[in-house]
């Protein structure tokens, strides 16, 4: 029932990633720290499941050094937008059959 | 949407994720980041919809009955800037939290500072012009400040948020620029009760915009 489902983002976690920024407005990018703040992640987890997401080219991160401190912001990419679209046109699809 | 899974015992790969489930977390998240990332809160727009409407209302009631007009005595004073304090205090301390981690092109950008500033500056030229001009105090000290800061500023709001297509906003500016001119038609004594008014329906509406946008489903049409 869920093969038309985007197997990469139907996941609790990486589905919750997808939403939260997708919810950001456009052109905006979240911090790792408030992420991991919204989401109630591990750091490593976090990691693990940022990296699956940028693999598949769904968001970008960029590195930022300011003086001793790195900051981590990311933003989901034009690509990881229309696959949430389409993720979320599944499931009208799907709940609408059932 | 009225069933919610917890997601602390969510499968950990999608095998076992039910559609359902997955409708639910996909509203709720988007739901709640909605509401954590909001610059304006609605229950503090709320709150300062009825300040002002006290505030301003206190005010109205205060200058009503004078002949020849004096403006608002001073024991109404301490309450005006009470509320100022409180509200420039409470706004700014609800949008750092709200906007913390977030960068980029929702923030405000030194162009359309700018032009919130020279909005503002205009405001001080008009009082200027007026008093070099010879026009009465009761317009200079009462009826301007009251009404022209809300027209300048609503419409340098409405124009910053059309450039960015943000509607809310954009109704937001219009709606406070309406309030003050329709201030400035009423007269100096009316202005006092047409800003209380109208700039706590404007405040409301602005609030009822947001919860509605917040709750609103993004799987259910």
């Amino acid at each position: 029932m869920t093969d038309e489902l985007d197997p990469l983002i139907h996941v609790p976690t990486r589905l919750k990633i997808v939403a939260t920024l997708a919810a950001l407005p456009d052109g905006d990018t979240l911090s790792f720290t408030r992420l991991q703040d919204l989401l109630g992640l591990t750091p490593g987890n976090l990691i693990i499941q940022l990296r699956k997401l940028e693999e598949a080219g769904y968001l970008s991160t960029e590195k930022t050094r300011n003086g001793s401190a790195q900051k981590t912001t990311v933003a989901l990419t034009r690509q990881g937008h229309k696959a949430l679209d389409a993720y979320t046109q599944a499931l009208r699809d799907l709940l609408g059959g059932l | 949407m009225n069933h919610t899974p917890d997601t602390s015992t969510a499968v950990g790969n999608g095998r076992d994720f039910d559609p359902r489930q997955a409708a639910a977390l996909l509203d709720q998240t988007t739901q709640q980041t909605r509401r954590k990332l909001a610059p304006a809160q609605p229950w503090l727009l709320a709150i300062r919809a009825v300040g002002v409407l006290i505030v301003l209302g206190a005010c109205w009631l205060n200058v009503r009955g004078q002949h020849p007009y004096q403006g608002p005595t001073s024991a109404v004073g301490p309450f005006v800037v009470v509320f100022v304090i409180a509200n420039f205090v409470a706004t700014v301390g609800v949008r750092m939290r709200a906007t913390a981690g977030v960068s980029g092109k929702s923030r405000l950008r030194p162009a359309e500072i700018t032009v919130l500033a020279l909005a503002w500056i205009a405001v001080f030229l008009i009082i200027g012009g007026m008093s070099i001009a010879g026009v009465s105090g009761a317009a200079i000290y009462t009826l301007v400040p009251l009404t022209v800061p809300l027209i300048l500023g609503g419409l340098a709001w409405a124009a910053i948020n059309a450039a960015r297509k943000d509607w809310r906003p954009f109704g937001v500016g219009l709606g406070v620029a309406v309030v003050g001119a329709a201030g400035l038609l009423a007269g100096v004594v009316a202005a006092w009760a047409v800003d209380g008014v109208g700039l706590c329906v404007v405040l409301l509406g602005s609030a009822a915009a947001i919860v509605w946008r917040q709750r609103r489903s993004v799987v259910r049409p």
